[in-house]
């Protein structure tokens, strides 16, 4: 189990699954209409939440002029000229950006995938500590971290960045990336899971066979959590990837700006106009979602073998 | 589980160059090396595609005058959020040198400790700029920096509209009133009603004759009450009565829309709004707008007020005043790169030139000429601590104005109350009546 | 044989409260990192702000501009005073319970119904609709605000005039569907995100269980009832909690809104009330009024969280 590789148990199991569904006992095969009206009610659902981004796309192509007196669901001028607007466009987001675009993509990259990293593994720490460990202070902690979620977050960070300040560690990208590591958001959820799918008799073979509880965390627990663990991550990655404010007040050299900012001074400006620019720019602020949305697909399917291995 | 640890090995890695550059580039700004002297300098200027960047103005500067080296960065937030910066940081000593400051902003950093009195070294260089921008960056008798843009009010009208109305710009209130009622009567607006900005233009417009706040002996007199309001008050509500306006709010996207399908045709803006209704507009009405001055329409003698504007001033803790200003004085004269952010100078050095673009959209208008009229042209208004309170409360209640809940006069009603309460915040001293 | 057992009861004892002091050695060692960081990142800003309410901000010396200094003055709970007096404070909790009521079962429900049906195997391909439905919680708070700002605008929004094409004219800043508008844009930035967190929940439900019950003959609408409702209970709890505190906070969707309606106010929410106190535009001004109001807020959605947590559990058990 511990030599098994990820992606191929992955396809192992996707083909597992499809012969499960193949394999579905008559009375339990979903009949057309159950079907169809599943695929109708997804698809309604996809196109709601679509809808405002492909409005977003064909915006992106837009001069402002043209965002306030041309069709919102169509381009403003003809197919073969979209190119030519796309450059526009794209020209005005790099000037404003200071050319440092795709440098500030990239500071955001690093921002988001190190703080849900840490954020991640902390979060699963600690909700699998409360949920399989009876400890004192327990309840304190959880009651303390539950009581920290209903303090608005967004007042926090002036002085988040007082402290940071006295510990010298504004305008570095250690000051984005240690308060975006916490979440008690991700404890509570690594919790949740951590008590629904992790077997107590499993923990309690590991540790007969004489497992030490770091190895029956780093090689049993977090496969069995990879499901919970990928939400987690992705949550806390859009969580850091979005976040303007901390950046706002932690940050004063531009070479260390995460992406979002960039966006954000410029909406700030009271002579912003360029909506459309500013949509593309946020566009291609999505696709790093987009792709580790895809990358992160496996381990959910990763998580759902170890499951069903465990027996 | 062997990808995600190369991930994460990758990204410490990445985070570890990451940092410790971040840390290298310190940015207390106060270091003095062998008579080198570095100074921070924090703009919220647009800095878009197209204008001179402020980094490479300040490029041309750093290369001429090496023991005094500026390092300029953009902030990218709204004016309250540099504010709340500058306070931590001034708490913290690690501010910069120089930040960009609102004129209606001035008096609170100030009473927020948040600038520096620069009066002995600023004093030689006020003769660079026009005076009514220079008055407002020192409060209480002391000089905190030097103005760098303005933003008097004039007022934008489609010519060629208003020749087919067989309209004029009107030169009294009722010749406004009459004219905006006929443009309204073929669909069309001469004047728009805002809002959003009510809090600034409100005080601008009814200030121009004269201000609502003075102090005397050391104490604050708050008098919204005069002339000017009641005038402006009974302009905007004539308007409103007879439907002759535009109503949306300035950040809605109907008020682009109605510059555009030419539904507006008139309007009482900041000078800075011209790159943004020219943005708005597009080539729909290329060479039908132009610019001219506000007329006698509030009680104000033709007089105009500031809406917005800004100048950089010294930020408190500072240890090279007289070299920040220097810095300042040049920055600020540099007509051209200013210009080209859309700015229209404080500076009096040098005549600023109309860009190309502006004077083909304007039908061949020097509108810049416009502007510097306007700006000689400007009453002398002075703001209070906490005017952003005050500025704020009078939007709302401009906004139930404009939606029949409430009378225009309320709003000025609003700006009485929430100044008297706001300087009582402050915990500064009022005259009783 | 009775000293026998004397000593086995010892040796059993001993051996407890060895696996107690294990216990506690492993629960505290997984729990450190989350604490330390937790300590800095929240302990100490929440002091700090606590320690603020207790105090606000005046002028130091004499003249008109205080001689240009300020000081934070001790006020005891005047700030508290000052909140739970306040008319407008009220006015916001009011509304945000509204929008709690209406906006959270719509996502919650819509939410699982969505999670449900893309666990149930009928659909083959699941990743399309999976990222679709998470996509825009992606989008930045900044630029989903001028999205929906044009979506809502009655000129140059499709969706308006796609209605008004078919004879249902809408119009979303009207005063009564201002709220229904602000909960939409919440309901699509954060279903897809609560939907994960029951897709999660949903696949790591051991499958032999479903096995177990198609043996029994359960279809797959009494599984989803029988087995996964009860599974993903946790995780709906949770999801339901988060959501109830963060419809207290609300602040985007108004802020959204009053770009282009002034009509919504600098108080319109609690939480706006907070920043806008903080940042000075409403009097009184500064984060001494501003954590006390946040403090107040905090409370009331505390209360309103175990309220709910306790009812979620009286119904579990009846």
């Amino acid at each position: 189990m511990t030599s098994a590789n990820p992606a191929r148990l992955a396809k192992k199991q996707e083909k597992l699954l499809k012969q499960k569904a193949d394999e579905l006992p008559r009375s339990m095969r979903p009949t057309k209409v159950v079907k169809i009206t599943t695929i109708v009610v997804l698809v309604f659902a996809l196109i709601y939440f679509l809808f405002p981004i492909y409005w977003a796309i064909i915006a992106s192509t837009k001069s402002p002029s043209q965002l306030v007196s041309s069709n919102g669901l169509w381009f403003a001028v003809d197919l073969k000229k979209i190119p030519q607007a796309v450059a526009t466009n794209y020209s005005i987001l790099l000037g404003w950006t200071h050319s440092q675009f795709w440098h500030w993509v990239f500071n955001s990259l690093i921002y988001s995938g190190v703080s849900a990293l840490i954020g991640t593994v902390v979060s699963v720490m600690a909700g699998y500590g409360t949920a399989k460990f009876q400890f004192r202070g327990r309840g304190v902690v959880m009651t303390i971290a539950m009581s920290a979620l209903l303090m608005p977050s967004a007042l926090m960070t002036i002085p988040q960045y007082s402290i940071f300040n006295a510990l010298h560690l504004s305008n570095t990208m250690l000051a984005v990336i240690i308060p975006c590591s916490v979440s008690p958001f991700g404890f509570f959820l690594g919790r949740v899971y951590a008590q629904s799918s992790v077997p107590t008799e499993l923990l309690e073979a590991a540790r007969i066979d004489g497992a030490g509880e770091a190895r029956i965390f780093f090689t049993i627990v977090l496969r069995i959590l990879a499901p919970a663990m990928v939400t987690i991550f992705l949550f806390l990655f859009v969580a850091t990837w979005n976040n303007f404010l901390l950046p706002l007040m932690m940050l004063s050299s531009e070479n260390l700006f995460p992406v979002t900012l960039g966006l954000y001074g410029l909406v700030s400006l009271p002579v912003f106009t360029d909506r459309g620019a500013l949509m593309m720019g946020s566009l291609l602020g999505v696709l790093p979602v987009i792709i580790l949305f895809f990358c992160l697909q496996r381990f959910w399917q990763a998580g759902l073998t170890a499951g069903s291995v465990k027996e | 589980m062997a990808a995600m640890a190369a991930v994460a090995a990758l990204s410490m890695a990445l985070a570890g160059c990451g940092s410790s550059g971040g840390s290298g580039a310190s940015k207390g700004g106060d270091t003095k090396s062998g008579g080198k002297v570095e100074l921070t300098y924090l703009h919220r200027l647009p800095d878009k595609q197209g204008m001179t960047m402020v980094k490479d103005t300040v490029a041309r500067w750093n290369k001429d005058h090496p023991n005094i080296q500026v390092k300029a960065t953009k902030f990218n937030g709204s004016p309250g959020d540099l504010i709340k910066k500058l306070e931590t940081d001034v708490k913290a000593g690690n501010a910069p040198d120089l930040a960009q400051v609102g004129y209606a902003e001035l008096p609170e950093v100030y009473t927020k400790g948040i600038v520096e009195d620069v009066t002995a070294e600023a004093g030689k260089y006020s003769k660079d700029f026009a005076e009514g921008p220079s008055k407002l960056m020192s409060v209480d008798g002391k000089v905190f920096g030097l103005p760098q843009d303005t933003g008097p009010m004039v007022y934008y009208y489609n010519k060629t509209e208003f020749d087919k109305l067989g309209i004029k710009v009107p030169t009294t209130a009722e010749e406004f009133i009459e004219s905006a009622k006929k443009a309204a009567a073929q669909g069309k607006y001469i004047m728009t009603y805002q809002p959003d900005g009510a809090g600034m233009a409100f005080s601008a417009l009814s200030g121009a004759s004269s201000p609502w706040y003075k102090i005397k002996d050391g104490k604050w007199v708050v008098n919204v009450d005069t002339p000017g309001s009641k005038a402006t008050a009974d302009f905007y509500q004539q308007l409103l009565d007879a439907k002759a306006m535009n109503l949306t709010p300035s950040t809605d996207p109907s008020f682009a829309g109605a510059f555009h399908d030419g539904s507006i045709i008139g309007s009482i803006d900041a000078a800075w709004n011209a790159p943004i209704m020219m943005d708005w507009i597009g080539d729909a009405g290329k060479g039908q707008w132009r610019v001219t001055q506000i007329g006698d329409w509030f009680k104000n003698g033709e007089k105009t007020g500031p809406n917005g504007g800004s100048g950089v001033a010294a930020i408190k803790g500072t240890k090279h005043k007289a070299e920040a200003m220097e810095f300042l004085d040049w920055f600020n004269t540099q007509v051209p790169d200013l210009t080209s952010q859309g700015l229209i100078v404080a500076a009096s050095t040098e005549k600023a030139k109309t860009p190309q673009s502006w004077t083909e959209f304007f039908g061949g208008q020097d509108v810049m000429a416009e502007f510097a009229k306007a700006n000689a042209n400007m009453g002398s208004f002075n703001y209070m601590p906490g005017f952003s309170a005050v500025s704020s409360a009078v939007g709302e209640a401009a906004d139930k104005a404009g939606k029949g809940q409430a009378k225009v006069s309320d709003a000025f009603d609003a700006a009485q109350k929430t100044s008297l309460a706001t300087l009582k915040d402050y915990g500064l001293p009022i005259a009783k009546d | 044989m009775s000293h026998r057992t004397a000593a086995e009861a010892g040796a059993q004892k001993k051996g407890r409260s060895e696996i107690v002091k294990r216990n506690e050695r492993t629960g505290w060692a997984f729990m450190m990192p989350f604490c330390i960081l937790f300590a800095i990142v929240f302990i100490i800003p929440i002091a700090y702000a606590v320690y603020m309410s207790f105090f606000q901000q005046v002028a130091s010396g004499g003249g008109a501009y205080g001689g240009g200094e300020m000081i934070n003055k001790f006020v005891g709970l005047e700030n508290f005073r000052f909140t739970v007096t306040s008319a407008a404070f009220w006015t916001g909790i009011g509304r945000v319970l509204i929008y709690t009521v209406i906006q959270v079962p719509v996502m919650i429900i819509a939410a699982l119904s969505l999670a449900m049906l893309l666990d149930s195997f009928i659909v083959k391909h699941v990743t399309p609709y999976r990222l679709g439905y998470f996509l825009p919680y992606a989008i930045p708070g900044a630029i989903a605000a001028i999205i929906w700002v044009f979506l809502y605008n009655d000129q140059f929004s499709p969706i308006v005039k796609g209605l008004a094409a078919i004879g249902i004219h809408v119009n979303f800043f009207a005063p009564n569907a201002l709220i229904a508008s602000m909960a939409n844009i919440t309901t699509w930035t954060f279903t897809g995100y609560n939907m994960l967190i029951f897709l999660a929940a949903l696949q790591a439900i051991p499958r032999d269980l479903y096995e177990a019950a198609r043996i029994d003959g359960a279809n797959g609408f009494q599984i989803a009832m029988r087995i996964k409702l009860p599974n993903v209970r946790g995780a709906a709890l949770l999801a339901m909690l988060l959501s109830i505190i963060g419809s207290i906070q609300l602040f985007n969707e108004p802020q959204v809104m009053q770009t282009v309606d002034k009509g919504i106010s600098n108080s319109y929410t609690p939480m706006m009330m907070a920043m806008n106190t903080s940042r000075g535009i409403l009097t009184p001004k500064g984060d001494g009024p501003a954590s006390a109001i946040a403090i107040v807020m905090a409370l009331i959605a505390g209360v309103l969280a175990a309220l709910y947590a306790y009812i979620e559990r009286k119904v579990n058990e009846s």
